[in-house]
């Protein structure tokens, strides 16, 4: 079934001068902005999907560069969390337990190539199991009607507004709230505006860049705003970057169970890398027993997050790009620039478009080789990068951030969106909303709609058509049990698996 | 307490007003069995749910910010708010100049520092997007009479 064939053809995609290129600037830009205190890889994503776009960039190569920039920003994220305790996305969080103990240690040098190395591995070891996964889902999910579709996202729906936050009540008012502005606009069927408010610039639909940019990035440098700036400054020494063949040894194991663990957690929607960082160190951490090291510095503490951190970007990519379903809020932006680039995933995407698959499979083996090559030698850069004022860096996202929301559609009203949309953020972090929902909905919310209504179309009105495959029974079954998940969880590891807010208390603390 | 019902109460007031707004999308013809209406329904109900969950069981414990830290928000967000309307005018380098000045200042630079370190960050920006990427940024009409 899975010849290597089409896999040397991606591998020619991939390694085209320009792809090279954009492959390598997409891990270095990724790194150097996922690295700024508090923007984690949907920030960076969102911020440069304008950009990408206005360069007109065949759709391979955006993909290429788009995916570039998430791993890349996802390691960024783990230097300034190493460094800084300043993680950016709540999978970040696991991360610093043991990270930034070993910074203060003094050994903040070797914590940055463990994490180096095992976001290698597990990135790496995950793209085998994406070439391998995602044709095999492909030809199953040709069977997908609207009904199934439909049941699936209410699925992807469910475990995200579960997983990511405090609350259920909060994460599905989230993905409500997403939902709502997904159908602001012309309604595609009928013609008729919706919730436009009467202003001709809302006719066309909410644009999820804008939306995106205004709640997470803008929400962020407000509320940084009332952060105080205690223990955010880059220690003075760290330690060579670079860690020993027995420590090595040592994570060894630790690595592929991460990654392995990662990659299966990030194929579930609504899970994707926090819960796979989290099980990864829960699972280390039991491993370890009562005598372990674990929260006080150990390099396997960093090496089991980051390999199922990284792992999971591989395993989000089979639903999203072989159903076209995304299960995370990144995924989501991911999705939203796919579909603007004129690429519609799906099962049928491997097969119409391969070089659209296969390129991007091949440019993430380029991009993490890539990635280790870069950071082990550049690390010291950017840690003075990272010791640069607050003042400068923070007001310095937020003009990129303009230029990306300007890009979009040359429109002030979008500036306008974006500043309430970040207020609105503000609020929802403080009371303890996730934001990822939003977004979700948001991309999502057009397909699930289009689903829905086909459905009910071929079925004449009859509600039960969204019961009627062993299918979809088994998604409504699956997007139940989601919601019941997170207290499974706790029980298991004995922790709270960390939600968004976490990012918050781990910024103040 | 009767503030922390207060996201609750926002809440199942935005979902009756989705759902009010909602029951006027009439399609004279029959596009779909169920139209327009039907996801904003949906949206409506689960933001009543949710409503009533959050305004039942009330969380305290919100870090509200001081009231230094509100003032330095509302002058943000006013930054935020003046640049769309400077920007045509006085182009992108100056606008942007002015904003990120704005918040360098809010995040405690002195102006000595920030504004030069504002305006060459807006002018390699500018290089960087109108010369290297060539995506357009507004000139400002003030400079082009």
């Amino acid at each position: 079934m899975a010849s290597l064939s089409p896999l040397l053809e991606g591998l020619a995609v991939a390694l085209t001068p320009l792809n090279l290129g954009l492959v390598f600037s997409g891990v270095l830009v990724g790194t150097v902005v996922g690295m700024l205190p508090g923007v984690g890889p949907i920030n960076a994503i969102a911020i440069l999907i304008p950009v990408t776009f206005a360069t007109g960039i065949p759709p391979e190569s955006a993909l290429i560069l788009l995916v570039g920039i998430y791993y890349g920003s996802q390691y960024g994220n783990s230097i300034s969390t190493i460094l800084l305790n300043v993680p950016g996305t709540a999978s970040a969080v696991v991360t610093a337990l043991d990270g930034y103990p070993l910074t203060r240690a003094g050994r903040g040098g070797p914590a940055l190539a463990m994490s180096a190395i095992a976001s290698f591995v597990g990135g790496t070891s995950s793209i085998v199991a994406l070439v391998l996964f995602a044709p095999l889902l492909s030809t199953w999910a040709i069977r997908f009607g609207p009904a199934e579709y439909f049941a699936l996202m209410v699925f992807a729906f469910s475990a995200l507004s579960s997983f990511s936050g405090g609350s259920l009540a909060r994460g599905l008012a989230a993905t409500g709230f997403g939902l709502w502005l997904a159908t602001v606009g012309l309604d595609p069927n009928s013609a008729i505006p919706r919730y436009t408010f009467g202003r001709i610039e809302l006719l066309d639909g909410m644009d999820f860049v804008v939306v995106t940019i205004g709640l997470f990035a803008v929400s962020e440098v407000l509320h940084l705003l009332g952060e105080s700036e205690r223990g955010q400054t880059a220690p003075a020494s760290i330690g060579r970057v670079m860690i020993t063949l027995r420590e090595l040894a040592q994570s060894g194991w630790t690595m592929v169970r991460g990654s392995v663990l990662g990659f299966l957690v990030g194929v579930l929607p609504g899970a994707g890398g926090t819960i796979a960082s989290f099980l990864a160190y829960s699972t280390e951490e039991r491993l370890g027993g009562p005598t372990g090291t674990f929260g006080r510095g150990d390099l396997r503490g960093v090496a089991a997050p980051e390999a199922a951190n990284n792992a999971s970007v591989s395993g989000a990519m089979i639903p999203l790009l072989t159903l076209g379903v995304p299960g995370s809020g990144t995924t989501a932006v991911l999705l939203g620039a796919l579909l603007a680039f004129g690429v519609t995933p799906g099962p049928l995407l491997i097969e119409e478009q391969p070089d659209v698959f296969w390129g991007l499979a091949a440019s993430m083996f380029v991009g993490n080789v890539f990635l280790l090559l870069l950071n082990l030698p550049l690390v010291g850069l950017f840690v003075r990068a990272l010791r640069l004022p607050r003042w400068f860096l923070i007001p310095g996202v937020a003009a990129v951030a303009f230029v990306a929301v300007y890009a979009v559609n040359r429109s002030a009203f979008d500036l306008v969106l974006m500043t309430l949309f970040g207020v609105v953020g503000y609020l929802m972090r403080k009371l303890d909303f996730p934001l990822a929902p939003v977004v979700l909905g948001l991309v999502l919310g057009p397909l699930m709609e289009r689903n829905l209504r086909r459905a009910m179309a071929l079925s004449g009105g009859e509600w039960g058509v969204l019961f009627d495959s062993p299918i979809s029974l088994t998604l409504w079954a699956l997007a139940l049990a989601s919601l019941a998940a997170p207290a499974v969880l706790r029980c298991w590891s004995g922790h709270e698996p960390p939600g968004e807010s976490a990012v918050l208390e781990g910024n103040s603390g | 307490m009767r503030r922390a019902r207060f996201p609750g109460v926002v809440l199942f007031a935005a979902g009756a007003a989705i759902g009010l707004e909602a029951s006027t999308f009439d399609v004279s013809f029959l596009t779909d069995p169920i139209g327009p209406k039907a996801l904003p329904y949906v949206v409506a109900v689960v933001l009543l749910l949710a409503g009533v969950h959050t305004a039942l069981r009330p969380r305290g414990g919100v870090a509200w910010p001081t009231r230094g830290v509100v003032a330095k928000l509302a002058a943000a967000t006013a930054a935020f708010l003046v640049y769309p309307l400077a920007l045509p005018v006085l182009g992108f380098v100056l606008s942007t100049t002015l904003v990120v000045a704005t918040l360098s200042h809010l995040y405690g630079a002195a102006a000595r520092h920030g504004l030069p370190a504002a305006a060459a960050l807006s002018a390699g920006l500018w290089l960087l997007f109108v010369r290297v990427l060539a995506l357009p940024l507004p000139i400002g009409s003030l400079w082009l009479r």
